[in-house]
């Protein structure tokens, strides 16, 4: 191999080379593009008080969640779907919250019963208040 | 037959791109205009403020509405069109792909404005593109980030991608296919004057929250997809099959036996999806 043909072998390997270089350097600027649009500055633990008498057997709609009353427990399930994160509905007559969007359809309790929902509801903490003047559920 | 090709003929004379385009330009303009009363923190708020307070508030929104839908429908029909003359047969594929990727951008523009009314149709719509986004393995993430996160970020980025984002992204993918093309707004009075009729008799749909309401339909375009959503999981009938659809528009370019195999595909898929939407309407 003549000394020319090596140094041609050799610069185009370090003009690929470069090449590559410049092809990181554009990927690496998505790097933290993508880190800064992904990160969500966490939210504070919500929580949501209900100064309402609530008798047994009462039923309360809040955007996130249903409160249910019961004799000797209450307890509070969320309202997002967990098929397509859609707000469910609560119906008296089945007494089963239900997806408007693609008809899940779960218990009281969040337990999934049909739809193409997968998984049961999310339940959140439930505390009543002092002198029985409601309650407080931690979101 | 004769009566049916001049039918075909006239039909393909009429220039649906221009009114397409023209739509868009009243569509641009509206939506400045609504944009200035509409705040970001209180969508269904200001939205529904916008109607019943704002002087005038609820003919823009409806002006606005109809626009887009103008422009989205009879992009739909120019295409249509294009495929009936075999006018896109004369387009290198260089020039049909960034045309046909429009199509997805010029929906999200209009899908993104019903998201941003926050009424009923335009929550539910949100959450599901959100999760359809999710769905998509490795990149779902990235993707709901860029183009949604509506349960973390509210409509922050939805706003800013109906705008700004997918307006741009589709005025690139068109550029070079519309810049040839002169539009001009005044030779389109009675379009301009069908949609400002319209804008005053309709009102833009706004769609009340229902405590105890068992369905609550998608935009008209969605019908079908939230009908598949019930029975197939969410990646293949939200991402797949819509993407297919788009796949046989672009082989569709291709004249040999491929070409004909994704026509065969296209028109099935179509017919396949509107069955789905009358399944949705009559729910």
């Amino acid at each position: 191999m003549c000394e020319c043909e090596k140094k041609t072998g050799r610069r185009s390997f370090f003009l690929s080379g470069w090449g590559f270089i410049k092809l990181g350097a554009a990927l690496s600027f998505f790097y933290p593009v993508f880190k800064f649009v992904k990160f969500y500055i966490p939210p504070k633990p919500r929580f949501v008080k209900i100064e309402k008498n609530l008798l047994v057997g009462d039923v309360h709609l809040d955007p996130d969640f249903v409160l249910f009353v019961e004799k000797d427990k209450s307890w509070a399930v969320s309202r997002k779907c967990t098929h397509l994160g859609c707000r469910l509905n609560f119906s008296e007559e089945t007494r089963h919250l239900i997806c408007p969007c693609h008809h899940s359809q779960f218990t009281t309790e969040g337990v999934r019963v049909a739809g193409p929902a997968k998984d049961n509801l999310t339940m959140y903490p439930v505390e009543p208040l002092a002198e029985n003047k409601g309650f407080m559920v931690t979101l | 037959m004769e009566e049916q090709s001049c039918f075909r003929q006239r039909f393909c004379e009429i220039k649906w791109g221009e009114l397409s385009l023209v739509s868009l330009y009243l569509s641009v303009l509206t939506g400045i205009i609504v944009a200035l009363q509409y705040a970001v923190e209180t969508p269904f708020f200001s939205s529904s403020g916008m109607d019943i307070l704002v002087p005038f508030g609820l003919f823009w929104r409806s002006l606005h509405f109809y626009s887009s839908q103008g422009f989205f429908v009879f992009m739909l029909i120019h295409f249509l069109a294009v495929l009936m003359d075999q006018s896109y047969l004369r387009l290198s594929i260089a020039k049909w792909i960034p045309l046909v990727a429009s199509i997805p951008f010029a929906l999200l523009l209009l899908f993104s404005g019903y998201v941003l009314r926050a009424d009923a149709t335009g929550e539910m719509a949100g959450l599901i593109a959100e999760n359809i986004c999710l769905s998509v393995p490795v990149v779902g993430d990235v993707l709901n980030d860029l183009l949604f996160a509506v349960s973390v970020e509210g409509m922050k980025r939805v706003y800013a991608n109906h705008i700004i984002g997918f307006l741009v992204i589709w005025g690139i993918l068109c550029w070079d296919h519309v810049r040839k093309y002169r539009a001009h707004i005044r030779e389109h009075g009675l379009l301009l004057c069908f949609f400002f009729m319209l804008a005053l008799i309709l009102d833009a749909p706004m769609e009340l929250t229902v405590l105890s309401a068992s369905h609550i339909p998608g935009p008209w375009f969605f019908l079908g997809l939230q009908e598949l959503l019930m029975y197939i999981q969410p990646f293949w009938s939200g991402v797949v099959f819509p993407l297919s659809f788009l796949g046989g528009l672009l082989l569709l370019r291709s004249q040999n036996r491929l070409g004909r195999v994704a026509a065969v595909y296209s028109v099935c898929w179509l017919g396949f999806y509107a069955i789905l939407t009358v399944i949705g309407l009559c729910r």
